[in-house]
């Protein structure tokens, strides 16, 4: 279960690269998933219910499923 | 740790389940229509901050070679290094190993038997080393990775989570042991796909189970066809000649051996796995040379 480390990740990529800036709440996040990757959608579902981050709060994680390794994020709707 | 809310970034402890899955996100790709609020487009590996700290232990591992070893636990992994480890050091290259265990340094134990320098990553419940902790062992190896050829990583025995994480290693390694069954590179399917080598091991039991290797390796080629596949025993002894001389209890002949590896008894695969090891080496080494040269 490192899904949640992944969700800590995402979050934090999103920070660095100041997407997150101004934003109170993320509505959905669209992320592209390797069937190689490693990830269990379900799982990374249920971390980012589970993160102690207000602005992910009710997030409504979406997922693009492919044949490659990735874990690429896509898309945030944000307020 | 998990608090009332949730879990905290910067958790010393990512990577555990506090309640039952809730499947509440959806798969496809219709995100934009059916989500109020201002849409951004991203497109970023999603890892991106793990992948900044690899690139930066690319960096400090030099012209080192550098193994991350993935597998289930038990496969035999610690193992491997105690027979490869010696080998290497017997022809005068230089090896580190790092471990990672969720508990224990029981490991780094068996390792430090061996007169080389290693470092055990505790994760504390962490399912995988991410590239943050290799960095930080770096500096606790308390050696000076300019003199190493050979890096070990020996990741936290788990054949899923530890295939997310980029360690800035020169290549994976999956260890499957035979006891596993042969159907594992299908039910596991991302280890074998981001790994270069595939070690199957512990051969000198395939006598007692139903194991198929042929199905292993057609299996493992069907997720990888580029995969280079060794397979190795830490316990059996062969001859240079592949002919087995000695079990794990020393009973066998090797009288009439004569060669060095047929006095010392070494296993066949694990000898070309050095081999292998060696000449990656010495790639890895010209390779970081020719780079020095252009700057």
């Amino acid at each position: 279960m490192h899904e949640i480390s992944v969700a800590l990740e995402i979050i934090d990529t999103l920070d660095d690269n100041g997407y997150l800036v101004g934003v109170k709440k993320v509505n959905s996040i669209k992320l592209n998933i390797g069937r190689y990757s490693g990830i269990d959608v379900n799982y990374l579902s249920f971390a980012f219910q589970n993160i102690d981050d207000e602005r992910f709060k009710g997030v409504l994680p979406e997922f693009v499923l492919n044949d490659s390794d990735e874990i690429k994020i896509e898309e945030i709707i944000v307020d | 740790m998990p608090n009332s809310n949730g879990w905290n970034r910067r958790s010393a402890d990512r990577g555990g389940v506090g309640k039952g899955i809730g499947a509440l996100g959806t798969v496809g790709g219709k995100h934009s229509s059916r989500t109020g609020g201002r849409a951004l487009t991203v497109r970023l590996n999603a890892l991106e901050s793990n992948e900044v700290i690899a690139g930066k232990n690319k960096a400090l591992f030099g012209k080192a070679f550098v193994m991350n070893f993935l597998s289930s636990p038990g496969s035999g992994k610690t193992s491997l290094l105690e027979s490869l480890v010696p080998l290497l050091k017997s022809e005068g290259l230089n090896s580190a190993v790092i471990e990672g265990d969720v508990e224990t340094d029981l490991d780094k134990r068996r390792i430090d038997a061996l007169s080389v320098p290693a470092y055990q990553i505790i994760t504390n419940g962490t399912c995988h080393l991410d590239a943050n902790m290799v960095n930080k062992s770096l500096y606790n190896l308390n050696i000076n990775i300019k003199d190493m050829d050979v890096i070990f990583i020996e990741n936290v025995g788990n054949l899923v989570c530890p295939t997310s994480y980029n360690l800035g290693e020169d290549m994976k390694a999956v260890v499957l042991s035979v006891t596993e069954g042969d159907d594992k590179p299908l039910k596991y399917p991302a280890a074998f796909y981001k790994s270069k080598v595939m070690i199957i091991n512990k051969i000198d039991l395939l006598p007692v189970l139903d194991s198929d290797v042929s199905k292993i390796k057609e299996n493992a080629l069907s997720i990888n066809k580029e995969l280079i596949i060794f397979e190795t025993s830490c316990k059996r002894k062969i001859n240079a000649g592949g002919i087995t001389v000695c079990s794990a209890d020393g009973s066998g002949n090797t009288n009439s051996a004569d060669s060095q590896d047929r006095r010392e008894g070494r296993d066949k695969g694990i000898l070309e796995l050095v081999s292998f090891i060696k000449k990656n080496v010495k790639l890895k080494s010209e390779k970081f040379k020719d780079t020095i040269d252009i700057y």
